[in-house]
């Protein structure tokens, strides 16, 4: 288990490595300069300015050379300075990580405390109203987009009955909103697993044999069918955790929170390369940690299932 | 005795019952049919198709307005015809956006675009994914190497980010102004989304291929493109028309988040997204602009999917969920 995750875990080194390639020489691919009109989304610079800046910032090298000196600062955890503040790159990622990590973690919870119940229950009372409203939920969470539900909560909650806030991440009304609706997709996508896992679980026929020895109803639910059935439940926390970092891009732009997401866009849009670069490598880092997390988590739950060695 | 002839005949000779003989596509139309949510969503699909192709006909018409993106600043942020409001304006049946373009003729319009950017990638993602996915399923070698390793990396990348670094690079390329970026959205996808397809075909081909019908071929003599071709392509559609059903609404949806961020199709183009994304500084005072082009996204959403999942249940009824 020990040697499964030490390969793993180095095994992210040539995918990070390769994910650095394709975002820096994308990136750097695009015409004109970072520092055009276009980019900057101001009045165009004087040309004389312009190659200053590529001078000073070291975009006028030929793009190989750029890249090895990046990886070089890398390798000494600098990830350079902000093409638009100055400031350095691990600042501004590290004033907005705990932002994005706290809208998704409430999100995680919020989906799990909703999924979980209404999982179980609708199982339970299968074919009953409980059982078609949450299979309904279930289809409109995972098909509707987020950015378009968020439309939908924000004309609702904010416009039309002023419930809740919706632009900004100052006080805790202003967290319930973008939570909710980032909350919804994996909520709905729980749901469903939960539900179809424990239908499963409940045909077994060591259930049939726990209520042949006369167990009570509650003990068989809880210890026998639930116990079984959180498995399939609990390695799809994994990815639904990545989904919520890329769904917190979408979030984070539509509320306009000051999270990591926001800084994506600004990067993406500004051309920002030393920011972008820090974003990709980031997301693409948690995702495969994400990954990771679900394959050990499957080998410690179910022992049936053997890690490779 | 006369010789039976027909399964009638026989049937009742040897008194049994002979259902008529329905080939496995016929059987997956017939459960298609049976079941509500599809035949639903594939109606609702359907319609907004026929909105796609005949939208300059409307237009010749007269039914809409013309041009596009004719701007009207007089009637700029009109109502819809139901809301009870002072500002409405009878050329503009669903109002008009800030700077006074018909909603109607925009939405109408956009839907081509949506029914373009859902069934352009996804028949390139068909015809790569479907060939690159056989020759690495069936041969094996460097081919196969080369995909399983481009699947590594694009697994840590989620598509979303993907698409936006594409996106970002090349829209302001020759290639990102053809019909408004169209073309470099179609592009953009299929390279992001082919790799899943040819991963599904390349884990079909390697059961498939242990098939005594396969042997059979082969021992026969078969040449390899025949083998894939004839026997192999035929056997591994039905997964294959699922994972494309499931595609299209995808490829719109992706479109519909880079031009709401602002680097889908450029403006004045209509899209769906382009009208959420421009409507939306205005949305606390006027929100149909937004209300109305987010609601055809979640209607064209769901009927994908109902026809999706129908198309699942239908085909495999294994798979069912």
């Amino acid at each position: 288990m020990l040697k499964y995750t030490i390969r793993r875990l180095l095994l992210l080194i040539p995918t990070m490595f390769f994910v650095a390639v394709i975002v820096f020489f994308l990136a750097h691919a695009a015409p004109g300069s970072p520092f055009d009109a276009k980019a900057v989304g101001d009045k165009q610079l004087p040309l004389a300015t312009i190659l200053r800046l590529e001078r000073l910032y070291g975009v006028d090298k030929p793009v190989h050379e750029q890249f090895i000196l990046y990886l070089e600062n890398l390798a000494r955890f600098d990830f350079g300075n902000s093409f638009r503040s100055g400031r350095p790159v691990s600042d501004i990622i590290g004033d907005g990580f705990p932002v994005s990590a706290q809208l998704g973690i409430q999100a995680l919870l919020v989906a799990i405390a909703f999924a979980l119940p209404l999982g179980v229950v609708s199982a339970l009372k299968q074919n009953s109203a409980v059982d078609y409203g949450s299979l309904f939920f279930a289809t409109v969470g995972t098909t509707i987009p987020s950015f378009v539900l968020g439309i939908f909560a924000i004309y609702i909650f904010g416009v039309a009955f002023h419930m809740f806030p919706f632009v900004g991440w100052s006080t805790p009304a202003h967290w319930v909103l973008p939570t909710v609706i980032l909350a919804l997709g994996p909520m709905a996508f729980l749901t469903r697993i939960t539900r179809a896992s424990m239908l499963e679980a409940i045909r077994q026929d060591y259930v049939r044999t726990a209520r042949a020895k006369g167990l009570r109803e509650q003990v068989v639910i809880v210890a026998h069918v639930m116990k079984n059935a959180m498995i399939p439940v609990a390695t799809i926390v994994g990815p639904a955790t990545a989904g919520l970092i890329t769904g917190s891009i979408i979030i984070e732009g539509l509320f306009s929170i000051p999270g990591i997401g926001r800084l994506f866009l600004q990067s993406i849009l500004g051309r920002d390369y030393p920011l972008i670069m820090a974003v990709y490598l980031l997301y693409a880092l948690l995702i495969s940690l994400a990954n990771l997390s679900v394959d050990l988590v499957y080998g410690v739950l179910d022992p049936r299932i053997k890690v490779a060695k | 005795m006369a010789t039976a002839t027909t399964a009638q005949e026989r049937s009742a000779e040897l008194n049994v019952l002979v259902r008529k003989q329905r080939s496995l596509w016929q059987d997956a139309w017939y459960r298609l049919r049976r079941n509500h949510a599809a035949v639903a969503g594939m109606v609702i699909v359907v319609l907004f198709m026929v909105i796609a192709l005949i939208v300059p006909l409307l237009t010749d018409w007269k039914i809409i307005n013309d041009p596009i993106n004719r701007q009207d600043t007089a009637h700029n942020l009109m109502e819809p015809f139901w809301v009870n409001s002072p500002y409405r304006y009878p050329d503009y049946p669903l109002g008009s956006d800030q700077l006074g373009r018909d909603i109607l003729t925009r939405l109408l319009w956009s839907t081509r675009i949506s029914m373009l950017v859902g069934f352009v990638p996804v028949s390139i993602i068909f015809l790569m994914g479907v060939s690159i996915g056989l020759v690495a399923g069936y041969n094996g070698g460097w081919i196969d190497q080369l995909l399983m390793r481009i699947t590594d990396v694009i697994y840590a990348f989620p598509d979303l980010l993907f698409l936006f670094i594409i996106m970002a690079t090349l829209r302001n390329t020759a290639v990102g102004d053809i019909q408004g970026g169209l073309l470099l959205i179609f592009v953009a996808i299929a390279i992001v989304n082919w790799v899943g397809l040819a991963r599904l075909v390349r884990g079909q081909v390697l059961s498939l291929k242990e098939r005594e019908f396969v042997e059979a071929a082969r021992s026969i003599g078969a040449p390899a493109t025949r083998i894939m071709t004839r026997h192999l392509f035929p056997n591994l559609l039905a997964p294959v028309i699922v994972s494309v059903a499931f595609g299209i609404p995808n490829a719109m949806l992706a479109e519909a988040t880079l031009s709401f961020f602002g680097i889908g199709i450029k403006p004045p183009t209509p899209s769906w997204g382009v009208m959420i994304n421009e409507g939306f500084t205005v949305f606390s005072t006027s929100a149909w602009p937004v209300l109305l082009p987010a609601l055809c996204i979640s209607v064209v959403m769901l009927a994908f999917t109902f026809l999706g999942d129908g198309l699942r249940d239908a085909l495999d009824p294994r798979m069912k969920a």
